[in-house]
């Protein structure tokens, strides 16, 4: 079943001036409940546009926004309510933090929703489980972690609201090697424990390949390649037109292919690399 | 909400009035504006009008530009016209009265002069933000207290220069920022819109605290990065815009004064 479905999506910006333009154009796709959904595309293609929409912070110019078949602007006056359904994790939020204690900061967003007491004492600390942050931290103040650990505690404060749907804005940006993988896990995590459907937009083709099952390209505001993450790869072609590129390993295999050497291109992460390569090696024809 | 917000409302059109010294504008800002508190009768105003209607055609800035900025003066030009309305000579003439009311002849003129009058202050200054930009002003203005350094005031004023300047080039980040921070703090439930206005301050808090952090963490970014080009005050600093004060100045200045003479002789005899 469809938990999200966008039908014909168009957002314009600066609608009666002369810097008019088209974030969005006539976007539609479907998003099936538990799927892991990425969204690719070169810079001021329409991408962070195109999720804020998805809770409704922003208002289509046209078209509509379906959360399990029904219009979320059916009552603009329930707008808020949508977002504890869709959470959306910004860029860089560490930098939203405010609250005195961690503790306080992740109840935030459960607190708008209207819990409290032991209920919200619950939610608070099973995020935290979930996602991997120690109990101890919880009465220190968020400003005194590191940039990783801020990052978790504010990605937290967005899951800490159990949304069904969960969006984040390049969730790796700006973090090293292993900030990125633990980020990465958080989202698996989190996806294994609640079976929420999670949206990302990235830069990395590498975390694309590792974690998307279905790749959504946008270019110049629209809608690309919409497809099964290991068919989208297969257009480099068509992805190096519009700035973007396939992971490395890919372009390594693709280059290894033109220089004749019989060998499979839909190679999209290091671990089928090494698997392919061994086959080989073992003199495997179909590998 | 956050983009009705302009500062500096610097609208490029390459008019000679834009490419005149900033200095000079501001200078000849001051001068019109005391011109048009000279004018005492009407005659002298209707030559504040056609200088104002001068420059407003000189700057090419579209006159539904200068409209807007009227409008949000309104009010004020409203009430000030209405109060002066009540107090006129009633030996003119009593245009109409009742209860304890009575509008004069008197009162009617003067209201009309005053409407009329701050309607001119008001254009003729947004001409200057019209056709200047922040940056040049700032450069102007420091140009201008220049004199300052002889009472020892050199570096101070340099120092408010700068400041003038960071504070202009950061007001659209800021605006920026305070978007984003708004719209993830929305994202987390926050209700900005609704509720009592003691909730709302409440609510004003999630935003304002990673704003002014991240203003801090700015400047501290700022602060470093200018000591990384070695900046050390004013102290023997030179421009790469140099102000200087070409024929356009001269020209509106002289224009400017043909004006003022105007206005005065129709002070003296009409």
């Amino acid at each position: 079943m469809a938990i999200l479905e966008v039908k014909n999506l168009t957002h314009t910006y600066g609608g009666n001036t002369p810097f008019i333009n088209d974030a969005v154009k006539n976007v539609s796709f479907t998003v099936e409940k538990g799927e892991i959904l990425g969204v690719i595309g070169h810079t001021g293609s329409g991408k962070s546009t195109l999720v804020q929409h998805l809770n409704g912070l922003l208002k289509p110019t046209d078209g509509e926004i379906l959360i399990e078949q029904t219009n979320i602007w059916d009552n603009p006056k329930e707008i808020r309510k949508v977002r504890s359904k869709v959470g959306l994790v910004f860029q860089y939020p560490e930098y939203q933090l405010f609250e005195e204690t961690v503790y306080e900061d992740i109840a935030f967003g459960p607190k708008n929703m209207g819990l409290s007491g032991k209920e919200l004492e619950q939610r608070v600390l099973q995020t935290c489980e979930i996602i991997g942050v120690k109990e101890e931290y919880l009465q220190k103040s968020p400003f005194d972690l590191s940039g990783g650990e801020k990052r978790r505690v504010a990605i937290a404060g967005v899951m800490a609201m159990n949304p069904q749907i969960i969006v984040f804005d390049e969730p790796t940006a700006g973090l090293d090697p292993k900030g990125r993988e633990e980020i990465i896990d958080v989202i698996f995590n989190y996806r294994k424990a609640t079976g929420a459907t999670v949206i990302i937009i990235s830069h990395s083709m590498e975390d694309m390949a590792q974690i998307a099952d279905k790749l959504l390209v946008m270019s110049k505001g629209e809608l690309v390649m919409f497809d099964k993450t290991q068919n989208v790869f297969k257009n480099g072609e068509r992805l190096r037109e519009i700035g973007l590129n396939v992971p490395i390993v890919t372009r390594v295999f693709e280059a290894l292919q033109k220089r004749g050497i019989e060998i499979p291109c839909d190679v999209f992460t290091v671990e089928r690399a090494v698997e392919v390569l061994k086959r080989i090696k073992a003199g495997d024809p179909n590998a | 909400m956050l983009k009705d917000i302009t500062f500096g409302q610097y609208i490029e059109t390459r008019s000679p009035i834009h490419k005149a010294d900033p200095r000079v504008k501001m200078i000849l800002l001051i001068v019109a504006i005391v011109f048009i508190f000279l004018s005492k009768n009407f005659f002298a105003l209707g030559v504040s009008v056609l200088l104002v209607l001068t420059v407003m055609t000189a700057s090419k800035v579209p006159f539904k530009m200068y409209f807007k900025n009227l409008k949000a003066v309104l009010p004020i030009i409203l009430v000030t016209s209405l109060i002066n309305m009540f107090y006129g000579d009633e030996a003119n003439g009593v245009l109409l009265s009742f209860w304890k009311i009575t509008i004069t002849y008197d009162g009617l003129s003067r209201a009309m002069f005053m409407a009329l009058r701050i309607i001119l202050l008001i254009i003729v200054s947004s001409t200057l933000t019209y056709t200047t930009t922040p940056n040049d002003l700032t450069d102007g203005i420091e140009s201008l207290l220049s004199p300052l350094r002889f009472i020892g005031l050199k570096s101070a004023v340099h120092m408010l220069a700068l400041m003038m300047t960071i504070a202009l080039r950061f007001i659209p980040t800021l605006v920026e920022e305070a978007g984003k921070i708004m719209n993830a703090q929305k994202a987390r439930g926050a209700d900005l819109e609704n509720g009592k206005l003691k909730d709302r301050i409440k609510a004003l808090i999630p935003i304002l605290i990673p704003l002014l952090l991240s203003s801090v963490r700015r400047a501290y970014e700022l602060a470093e990065a200018m000591e990384c080009r070695c900046y050390n005050g004013g102290e023997g600093k030179t421009r790469m815009k140099q102000l200087k004060v070409t024929a356009v100045d001269y020209v509106l200045s002289l224009v400017s004064l043909l004006f003022g003479a105007g206005i005065i002789l129709c002070n003296i005899f009409l």
